[in-house]
Order: C-alpha cells, then structure tokens, then sequence
C-alpha cells in the first residue's frame, strides 16, 4: 500500500456515554478513547464513513502529516518561562 | 542623570554609530513630546492592530525556537519590520505614562502558570525546580500583564476555540448586497502557528490552542528572580486501606518546593535604559551589531518625558484599563 499523502485529523470533542452502542463501537475503532483525544488516519473511504458516523462528535481536519504521540506531547509542554541567566558564584559580564 | 548616563553608553566606542536621524544627539531634545511618533515606540508595538480593542496590544512572538538551552542567551531578534502589526491609539499614547509610572507590576508565567509579582516579592513556587542552585539568577520571560497603579498593558487575546478553523462556519454580512452569507473559514497555512509557541505545529491544534495565555513582547521587561532554597512541608502519611481489611498501607510524602525572590522589574522603556547601563543590552534583546533602532529612539523619548516640566499627560481614566 502506498503512504498515504493526506490524513485526517481527527478529535474527539463529546462523548459518547448515552448513545447507542454502535456509536462508541465507531470510536473505539477510531481509537478515540477519551474526550479531546486526537487520532490520524489516512483520507480513505473506510475512515471518512467512520467519521460520517459520529460526525456530531469530533472535528476534523484534513492535514498532510500524521504528528506522533512523541511530537504532540512536545507539543503539549508549556514554555518554561524562564531561564537561567547566572549562575551562583559566576561573575558578572563586564565587572 | 539619566541623560548623562544614556550619552555616555552612546559615546562609548563599544557600540557602533547610532542611527543617523539621532546625531548629533542633543539635537533631537526639544521641549515638543515626540514620544508618540512611530520612530520612538518599540518595533513589536510600532503597527498594532487596530481592530483589536484599545485595552489589547497585539504581540508580534518571534523567537525561533524555545526549546534552544537557557545558558545559550536566547537571541531575541527585532520583531518582524516587514509587517509588523497596527498601535492601537490607547497604547501610542499610554505607553511613555505606564513606563515612568513605577513601581510596576507583573504575571509571569512560567510553565504557562500564572504568578503575580512585583519587585522584592518572595515567591513560593508549587513544585520543586530542577537544576537551579540557591543564588542562580532566573530571567522570567513570559508575562500577560504589565501594569503599574493606573495603567495595565495585556497582551492580545489569541486563543481560538477547540473546533478547527475548517470546522467552523461564520456569517458575514455582504457588503455590496447586503445579505447574510455563510462562509467557511479558512485552514491555517500548514507550519504558521498564530500563538508563536516554542514548537510550530503544522496545523492547528485545538488541545494544545484552548485554554493558552497569550504573552508580551520580551522586550518589553526584564524581570529576574533569585533562587533562594527549597523548602519542604511537612510529612504528611495517607493510609491506605479497605472496610473490614487490617491491613494498612501507609504512604509517605515530603514534597519540596523552590522558593525565588523577585529582584528587579523594569517596566517598559526602562527596560532599555537600564539594560544600556549594565551592558546586557546584547544580551537582553539581540542588540549585537548594529543595535536595534527602537532602543536609542525610546531612550530619546525618555529623556524627552523627564524633561518636561510636571506631569501633563494623558487623564488618568483613560481607556488602556485602568485599575
């Protein structure tokens, strides 16, 4: 199979407690397991009739590269807001 | 004073020509404020959005990469000249009276926490920060909020909504026709991230979108804070067990926490004054060679404010959110 070029990108924004159970069937084929999950699965016919079947719950994007769980969870940390600008015991520059 | 001061760094053979427009220096005194024209404001706050609301400033973030290591000054280059965004009218103006207004204040964030601090504050912080000695000196460089007794400066809202933009539909009304259309907006350029985060993600991402702080420009304080030890609570044992269960799990904990000391905070424009004193200027904001323009423009308009007879700028209930 060649690689796919486009991909969706797809989140989970509602969930799923109360609706019939082929709807979280579709979810969890998805791999949507919690709310605000997001999953990327290539633009094929099989996904996009996945996608039209909990089309109220999630949005969708279509994108050109799939992130990894690695580079979205470096996505996720946040700016440290500091840095360390001397050290204890350096000297001053210019004194 | 001041002036003395700010002559002789622009004097000292270590920095190269000054811009043209401001030699000879005593020549562009006057007693007339130019304080508000385009050449003395800040390149990040020169061409604010003018269909944000007068109490935002829209930041222009445009340091490359935030994941480059501390010890390594991060270079902050000028803001982008090119298009740099429209100054609102409350800002131009408000700008020159927040800066002389000390003392200020601030919220830092750091690791997207907000913290609100002032020069000499003591502050605890909820966890324990690793690889700091007591008496490092920490530069904090986020803040949303700068702001003295009257006059708050906030960076502009920018957090968009969990749906992507192509989820999302809005209706505009036609100019020409006037009818009520349904537009889709448009995807984000793959690679343009609107909040200048550290990394850039390729396209939009809602979870890491909602719920951020938009931030200042860098260069608009300098705040630092000295580390001064790690304190620990008190034990605390949580015991674990179950109904008619004798056995009892107990489990210790001892969490420490960093405790720093906010040391100086310079509000805007003396952000830049000072850093001409003590030689951090290159450090500070890039100036490395040719210094920046905005630096010597803003030092000029400084002097201007100080040597103007009393205080007669704008009412104090003005629109820039006073507290």
């Amino acid at each position: 199979m060649s690689t796919p070029t486009r991909f969706f990108r797809i989140t989970l924004l509602r969930s799923a407690i109360g609706l019939p159970t082929r709807t979280s069937g579709v979810l969890k084929a998805l791999g949507l397991h919690r709310r605000l999950k997001t999953v990327y699965h290539p633009v094929t016919q099989d996904v996009a009739g996945q996608v039209f079947a909990v089309k109220e719950l999630v949005d969708v994007q279509e994108v050109d590269r799939a992130l990894s769980d690695k580079e979205m969870k470096q996505l996720r940390q946040p700016d440290s807001g500091f840095y360390v600008e001397r050290r204890a015991g350096e000297r001053v520059m210019g004194s | 004073m001041l002036s003395r001061n700010v002559k002789r760094a622009l004097l000292d053979s270590r920095w190269p020509l000054p811009p043209t427009f401001l030699l000879p220096w005593a020549a562009t005194l006057t007693t007339v404020s130019h304080a508000t024209e385009a050449s003395n404001i800040p390149p990040p706050l020169v061409n604010a959005s003018q269909h944000v609301s007068p109490e935002r400033l829209e930041r222009r973030h445009d340091q490359t990469s935030s994941n480059t290591s501390p010890a390594a000054a991060p270079t902050l280059q000028p803001a982008n000249t090119s298009t740099p965004p429209a100054l609102s009218e409350s800002v131009r103006t408000l700008l020159p009276v927040l800066a002389a207004q000390g003392p200020h204040y601030i919220t830092a964030h750091l690791y997207d926490r907000p913290y609100l601090l002032t020069a000499g504050d003591t502050v605890r912080l909820p966890f324990h920060m690793k690889n700091v000695e007591p008496g490092d000196v920490l530069r904090l460089n986020r803040a949303s909020v700068l702001g003295s007794r009257e006059y708050t400066l906030k960076a502009a809202a920018a957090t968009p909504a969990l749906k992507s933009p192509s989820m999302s539909s809005s209706l505009v009304l036609d100019d020409t026709t006037g009818s009520l259309e349904s537009h889709s907006m448009v995807m984000p350029e793959p690679g343009v991230s609107s909040s200048g985060s550290r990394i850039m993600p390729p396209h939009f991402v809602p979870h890491i979108a909602a719920g951020k702080v938009s931030y200042l420009d860098e260069r608009l304080f300098v705040c630092r804070a000295v580390v001064m030890g790690v304190e620990s609570e008190p034990l605390r044992v949580k015991e674990k067990t179950k109904r008619r269960q004798r056995k009892i799990k107990k489990v210790k904990s001892k969490h420490r926490y960093t405790i720093l000391r906010v040391k100086e905070l310079r509000g805007p424009v003396c952000a830049a004054a000072q850093a001409m004193h003590t030689g951090l200027a290159h450090k500070d904001y890039g100036i490395s060679s040719p210094p920046s323009h905005w630096s010597y423009a803003v030092r000029v308009s400084l002097s201007q404010i100080f040597a103007m007879p009393g205080p007669s700028y704008a009412p104090k209930n003005f629109v820039m959110s006073t507290s």
